[in-house]
């Protein structure tokens, strides 16, 4: 696990100040969407290896979300990122 | 109105004692800071925290970027919600009596520190008045810098009397004294 995690409002810090909610890559679908839809985005994950964002909270922190790119790998951090700013530029998308 | 349970200060068992002359390295605990936590609305945020930092008296430690604290060892409860009443677009409540405000001071102090945080407290990163929210002896604090070798922390009231003592474990080897700031 990546021991140390650039927070962009606190700084870089120790991995115990966060809590790992999951994968920040699924998109939620429309309310009227199909169930199957639904299912996929609540029940079904993949396991990937390598590169996969995330959604950490800096807990002990500013206490914001984060959505982290790192590699479950080679615990190499790609970048850290606010998640109402990773909203905004997937929404652009 | 906040119930006022500092008639009594919740580190008074821990300091007791014999010993009266503070050390060069000295923990000084604040018997009645005043206390505010002001959160900024969206859009207002560097407005709020651009006059709580040119406030007087009132030092302004960071959280996020919409949440900050207000603190004063100077001006009443008063006077500073006064104050944050004038600030557009700032909610902001009392909570002197959920925080505990310790200042810590001495040459040593960035090795006692460092005892305790898992933050580099160089100059160069952490620089006079910069504050932040980070991990204290496994609590939630508020650490900011006020000068070279003067530290300022900002604990949850209930988890005051385990950092308490494990600052002052932390400073044991480093002669750490600890007293109320009177």
């Amino acid at each position: 696990m990546a021991s140390l995690i650039t927070c962009p409002h606190c700084g870089t810090r120790p991995k115990e100040e966060f809590s790992i909610r999951g994968a920040a890559a699924p998109k939620r679908p429309a309310p009227a969407a199909k169930d199957e839809v639904w299912h996929r985005y609540v029940y079904v994950r993949d396991n990937p290896k390598g590169r996969v964002l995330e959604y950490w909270h800096h807990v002990a922190g500013c206490r914001r979300w984060l959505v982290v790119d790192r590699d479950n790998f080679t615990h190499e951090v790609f970048g850290v990122m606010d998640a109402s700013d990773f909203e905004r530029v997937r929404g652009v998308e | 109105m906040p119930i006022n349970l500092l008639h009594r200060h919740v580190l008074e068992d821990h300091i007791s004692g014999f010993e009266t002359n503070a050390n060069p390295n000295h923990l000084s605990v604040i018997r009645r800071p005043v206390i505010f936590s002001v959160l900024a609305h969206a859009g207002y945020e560097a407005a709020v925290a651009e006059a709580l930092h040119n406030a007087d008296d009132i030092a302004s430690r960071y959280c996020s970027p919409s949440e900050f604290l207000a603190v004063s060892q100077t001006r009443g409860a008063g006077s500073v919600a006064e104050f944050l009443t004038a600030i557009p677009g700032a909610s902001f409540v009392n909570q002197s009596d959920g925080f505990v405000l310790m200042a810590i001071s001495g040459p040593s102090v960035r090795a006692i520190l460092s005892k305790c945080l898992a933050v580099d407290l160089h100059p160069d990163t952490f620089g006079e008045g910069h504050s932040a929210a980070m991990m204290c002896c496994h609590v939630a604090a508020n650490v900011a810098r006020t000068g070279r070798n003067t530290f300022e922390l900002l604990v949850p009231r209930s988890f005051a009397g385990s950092v308490f003592d494990e600052l002052m474990e932390a400073g044991s080897a480093h002669a750490l004294t600890r007293g109320f700031a009177d």
